[in-house]
């Protein structure tokens, strides 16, 4: 077909990817940030290598027909979503998190369980919505996350509201809301970050600048540079970091939360990144150039600068990390071994819980025939 | 070993089909879990598709090059026989194919004569499923507390209950094969086809025999003859004429009334009364002398039922009205209660609604008795036959000017040009002896005689 | 009379390709319509062929893509909004309802757009891919709704809908994408006009009055059906507002019993305005009540033992119809 053919214009390529752009901080001093134990650094590891390991077998599901529905994929943005996620304070009712579809590993560090992912890509009756939703919209407030809906910039306005709450109870919380650089056009992205902004919640939005929007890129998106330049709009202030680096996105994160926590208000990080697969596994990006991406995957991957990093900074070992990716594997087969074959939910499950009352909806007359 | 299907997987919400572009093992071929064994082509994404479980390539059903809709088996790989990894959890139904009607699935229940739609929630729902159809007796609609199934067996529905009224026909006597044992368009439609006898009202539909349709002899056209099949409603009526006269003894009075006093007051009413929107005619006022006889001599006023007679508790006139297309008797109820002006307001409305085929089932029923009453044209007098279950029937001659002889108080006799009119009632002689007639008719000559101003 | 076999989508992108050659003023815009062809490949080709400035990708913004057709439409041009899923179209209520419906009534401002978007479930899209809102907008005075079910009349009305002067919500089931091939004619300009129900199949004893993805499940109904000796009339509603009275009422008449089907919730849909316009205009012949079959009242789930139980399949619609011709 003609339109595989179909080329970007030179603009969108983006320049700088071999090279992590250096981060920006806003001015004043702001304190540094504890270094990461080697526990730590051995967990961030494990769960990128999670959420990697967990979406290959997603997508080997999906094309076994045993995914239902659409799979989105987080290749290429898993740094970005584990470091930030991993800034927050985790465990019972500390802070809160909304993930979007490519923050599968936001979800994992904040306790999200394999099998409860594998679960709702299969439309199990155990899964945490018991088959009513898709892939990663679900939530564990307790945990610490709340899955999305569909219509992009809506988690905002409802993060804002969660924050809200932490303000008026007093509680030392933070809430992390992600959004991406197709989201930031809508008009719940606006009317969230500006009412949050206002009520100078303890918010902090990470702005995921991974360069397509489906097939839009940023020059058809907005009309500034970083996602940063917005964020100044609604007072907010705000960094931009290479996303694809664990330990800059962990520290950037860290720095925000921290403020918000202090009472600050919202705090905008821009993460720099790059959508490594199409929109959803039925989408084969042919909108973009394969050596673009091949660079990328080859040069810019941040699972393999991380374990670079861990490596050469003898930070954590060659065969610590081959045995963590060793784990997660049987990890992965254990839990999707476990749910497999578990069955589909009975389909008069279909009618409670629409309201509290009544208790169920009605079923429809010719269903007793 | 166990076998796994392998299915040709939906890439995307709107995929239909796929093609198989290339397969990667051949059959034999061992592979592992998640290696890639075929690759596919879609309208929107080529993939590779890797193996659900690891094993042995058994069958390939799908060739290369074929276009197959999504979840059709493409291949069979052998397993070695572990819990975990044996058969696929079930397939999610398939929702793909193209729309070809399916083969018809048998429903475990048996059909049911009467269909049973009923749910649990509390929620509008279509009325609960009655039993076999019993068919009620035609006083349903008496009384206050009527369920939906009595509604629906007397009423049935718009549709039944305008064709009901078109022909003249009682609902509550048709046996009805439908929901709750109600009648359906077929069962009033085919029982018009059937046509049994009159739209008569009452109880069971016994003797005198409505239930047989009856055969008229039938002759021979000659050439030139035009042969016309009866509509239903003149073989309704034909069927009833010959069993009134075969089941009632008839015998006629005849009663001569004087009409000049009703026609002097009728002349002078008669604009107050267009005035409000009522035409006061003569009949009106025979009608008002019935209806306050028939109280009185209720023997007129009765039906026989077997070896009984039945004294009807209400007076309800029926007025027989000719129409293009057949006869047909709309009753005043209760037109004893009513005014003179009522009673000719009663006639107008019944009379327009039989013209414009607007009269429902119910005008037409529970007559006690009839008047006929063939206006300007019609004879100096007439024979009528009763109309079943009556006793009575009151013929109405032409209403003319002729000499009568007139007794002064003082005894002188002259002759005078009086308005006349012949009254003459066809009467059951089983029940109404001619002393009975006599004296009811006597009486409602002597009414409209003297009839009271003060009652017009 | 030359014929070819096309699917849904390709009749839709045909009427649209038609369109856009036909009248300069005609373009569109959306999200992912220009260099991606559209998430489903509707407007495949057409930036290549009518370039980026009549095929404009716009930014994640429903109200915006709204608005901007109502400003464009009032200075004359014939914008075709696409809502990339028609489940997005929320976002532009406000726009669609208080701008561009009322534009006329309230301004003399002529608005002629069209909105169109995939529609539809019995795809496992879950909650926010599987809606049908003709029911949101059907009380918008002002604003027409179209929803064809056939390849003929996707094409059909997309064009009627691109000339009309009034502003038109144009509905495409995703699941009719793919699924339905006809064979249309070539060279022959298909028109279908907007306010027209279509007779699909005849009968005597029964009418199923429906539109879009359950024409097909009445059809495979009626087949069924007709093995027991039913004969079932369905009539397929084509255009939603303004509704089609007069073929409502003729099936009415003809048949007595009436079954209306459609994907959308029992509660608020539709088919409680069909049913109060056959009470007012042809209550004399029904000769039983009239029912609905149509999906339960709950948000579309995703799992497909879920999403099967709460849409209504062919076997309801039969059970449904049985139950009714023996009323």
């Amino acid at each position: 077909m003609d339109s595989r053919a179909a080329r970007l214009t030179p603009a969108s390529v983006p320049s700088s990817i071999a090279a992590p752009s250096p981060a920006t901080r806003p001015g004043g001093a702001s304190p540094a940030v504890a270094p990461l134990s080697r526990d730590q650094l051995r967990e961030i590891y494990y769960y990128l290598r999670l959420t990697r390991t967990l979406e290959e077998r997603l997508v080997a599901l999906y094309r076994q027909t045993k995914v239902i529905g659409g799979l989105f994929r987080s290749l290429g943005q898993e740094g970005e979503s584990v470091a930030s996620a991993y800034a927050l304070e985790r465990g019972h009712n500390k802070d809160i998190l909304s993930p979007l579809i490519r923050n599968l590993g936001s979800m994992l560090v904040m306790g999200a369980q394999p099998i409860e992912i594998l679960r709702q890509y299969m439309a199990k009756a155990e899964s945490p919505t018991r088959g009513r939703e898709l892939n990663v919209h679900f939530n564990d407030l307790e945990k610490g996350y709340l899955g999305q809906i569909s219509h992009l910039g809506d988690m905002i306005p409802v993060m804002a509201g969660i924050a809200l709450t932490f303000k008026l109870r007093r509680e030392p919380r933070v809430g992390l809301v992600y959004i991406g650089d197709g989201g930031t056009s809508t008009g719940t992205f606006h009317e969230g970050l500006n009412f949050a902004a206002v009520q100078r919640l303890p918010l902090v939005v990470i702005g995921e600048y991974n360069h397509w929007a489906y097939s839009t890129p940023p020059e058809k998106q907005f009309a500034v540079k970083d996602l940063a330049e917005k964020a100044k709009g609604y007072g907010v202030p705000a960094v931009t970091v290479d996303g694809n680096d664990v330990f800059a996105v962990y520290e950037a994160t860290r720095s925000a939360v921290d403020r918000a926590r202090r009472g600050k208000g919202v705090q905008f990080v821009e993460v720099k990144t790059y959508r490594r697969k199409g929109h959803a596994e039925h989408d084969d990006q042919h909108y973009v150039p394969k050596d673009v991406l091949e660079r990328w995957s080859r040069e810019n991957d941040p699972i393999d600068r991380y374990a670079q990093r861990l490596r050469s900074g003898d930070l954590v070992g060659d065969a610590d990390l081959k045995e963590i990716d060793e784990r997660v594997r049987v990890e992965v087969d254990q839990a999707t071994d476990a749910c497999m074959n578990e069955p589909l939910p009975a389909a008069e499950t279909a009618l409670p819980g629409v309201y509290v009352n009544p208790p169920a909806a009605d079923r429809l007359w010719f269903k007793a025939l | 070993m166990a076998r796994v299907d392998v299915l040709m997987p939906q890439m995307g919400e709107s995929i239909a089909e796929g093609t198989l572009s290339k397969w990667l093992k051949k059959v034999g071929d061992s592979v592992k879990r998640d290696e890639p064994l075929f690759e596919i082509s879609t309208d929107k994404v080529d993939a590779e598709i890797p193996a659900p479980a690891a094993g042995t390539l058994a069958e390939i059903k799908v060739q290369e090059g074929q276009t197959v809709p999504v979840q059709t088996l493409v291949a069979v790989l052998e397993t070695d026989a572990s819990a975990a990894a044996s058969k696929p959890a079930p397939a999610p139904a398939p929702a793909a194919a193209a729309p070809k009607p399916e083969p018809s699935k048998a429903e475990p229940p048996p059909p049911k004569p009467t269909p049973q739609p009923r749910a649990q929630a509390p929620s509008p729902q279509p009325p609960a499923p009655a039993p076999a159809p019993a068919m009620k007796t035609a006083d349903g609609d008496g009384g206050g507390v009527q369920t939906a199934e009595q509604r629906l067996r007397t009423k049935s529905t718009p549709l039944v209950r305008k064709i009901a009224a078109e022909h003249s026909v009682d609902i509550t006597r048709i046996p009805g094969s439908g929901y709750a044992g109600r009648v359906t368009k077929q069962d009033i439609l085919g029982y018009i086809e059937r046509a049994p006898a009159a739209p008569t009202p009452g109880p069971r539909p016994q003797a005198p025999g409505p239930g047989a349709a009856i055969d008229h002899p039938t002759v021979e056209p000659w050439p030139g003859d035009r042969v016309e099949p009866w509509s239903k409603i003149r073989k309704i009526t034909a069927d009833h004429m010959v069993m009134s006269r075969r089941v009632s003894a008839h015998v006629a009075s005849f009663f001569e009334v004087d009409f000049t006093r009703i026609a002097q007051l009728r002349a002078k009413a008669k604009q107050t009364y267009a005035e409000r929107g009522v035409n006061l005619t003569f009949l009106a006022f025979i009608v008002k002398a019935c209806a306050e006889n028939l109280r009185k001599h209720p023997i007129v006023n009765a039906a026989v039922s077997g070896d009984s007679t039945i004294y009807r508790a209400e007076v309800n006139i029926g007025i027989a009205v000719a129409l293009d297309w057949g006869l047909i008797v709309p009753v005043i109820k209760h037109a004893d209660e009513l005014a003179l002006m009522g009673i000719a307001r009663a006639i107008n409305d019944l009379g327009e609604r039989a013209r414009t085929k607007k009269l429902s089932p119910d005008d037409i029923q529970r007559g006690t008795f009839t008047i006929t009453n063939p206006g300007g044209f019609g004879p100096f007098a007439g024979i009528p036959i009763i109309n079943q279950p009556q006793v009575a029937i009151l013929g109405v001659g032409a209403i003319e000017k002729r000499p009568k002889v007139l007794t002064a108080d003082d005894g002188a006799e002259s002759i005078a040009i009086r308005t006349m009119g012949m009254l003459t009632m066809s009467y059951d002689h089983r029940v109404v002896d001619g002393a009975d007639a006599d004296r009811f008719l006597a009486d409602v000559k002597n009414l409209l005689q003297e009839f009271p101003e003060g009652a017009v | 009379m030359a014929t070819r076999e096309v699917t849904f989508l390709e009749a839709l992108r045909q009427g649209l390709w038609e369109e856009m050659e036909r009248d300069e003023r005609v373009f569109i815009l959306g999200e992912d319509v220009g260099l991606y062809g559209g998430a489903f490949k509707v407007t495949e080709g057409f930036s290549k062929r009518f370039g980026e400035s009549r095929v404009i990708d716009t930014p994640i913004a429903e109200a915006a893509i709204v608005g901007a057709a109502a400003g464009a439409a009032h200075m004359g041009l014939r914008p075709v909004a696409e809502m990339q899923f028609i489940d997005f179209i929320s976002c532009a209520y406000d726009m669609l309802t208080n701008y561009v419906a009322t534009a006329r009534y309230r301004a003399g401002l002529s608005t002629p757009l069209v909105v169109r978007g995939p529609c539809g479930g019995y795809v496992r899209g879950g909650p926010f891919h599987s809606q049908n809102p003709e029911a949101a907008f059907l009380h918008t005075p002002g604003l027409k709704i179209v929803y064809p079910a056939t390849a003929r009349d996707a094409k059909g009305l997309i064009k009627a809908s691109i000339r009309d002067e009034d502003p038109v919500l144009y509905l495409e089931h995703k699941w009719l994408y793919r699924r339905i091939k006809e064979q249309l004619p070539e060279g022959e300009e298909i028109l279908t006009p907007i306010g027209q129900a279509r007779l699909a199949r005849e009968g005597k004893d029964l009418s199923i009055i429906t539109y879009g993805a359950t024409l097909w499940k009445s059809l495979e109904a009626a087949d069924q059906l007709a093995q027991d000796g039913v004969s079932v009339e369905v009539l397929d509603l084509r255009t939603l507002l303004p509704m089609d009275d007069a073929a409502i009422v003729n099936t009415v008449k003809k048949t007595n019993k009436v079954l209306i089907v459609h994907e959308d919730t029992r509660t608020g849909g539709i088919a409680g305005e069909i049913t109060a316009r056959i009470n007012e205009q042809a209550f004399e012949w029904l000769d039983g009540p009239i029912m609905r079959v149509t999906a339960h009242d709950v948000p579309i789930p995703y799992a497909p033992t879920l999403e099967d139980f709460v849409l209504p399949q062919t076997d309801d619609i039969v059970k449904a119809a049985r139950w009714l011709a023996k009323y």
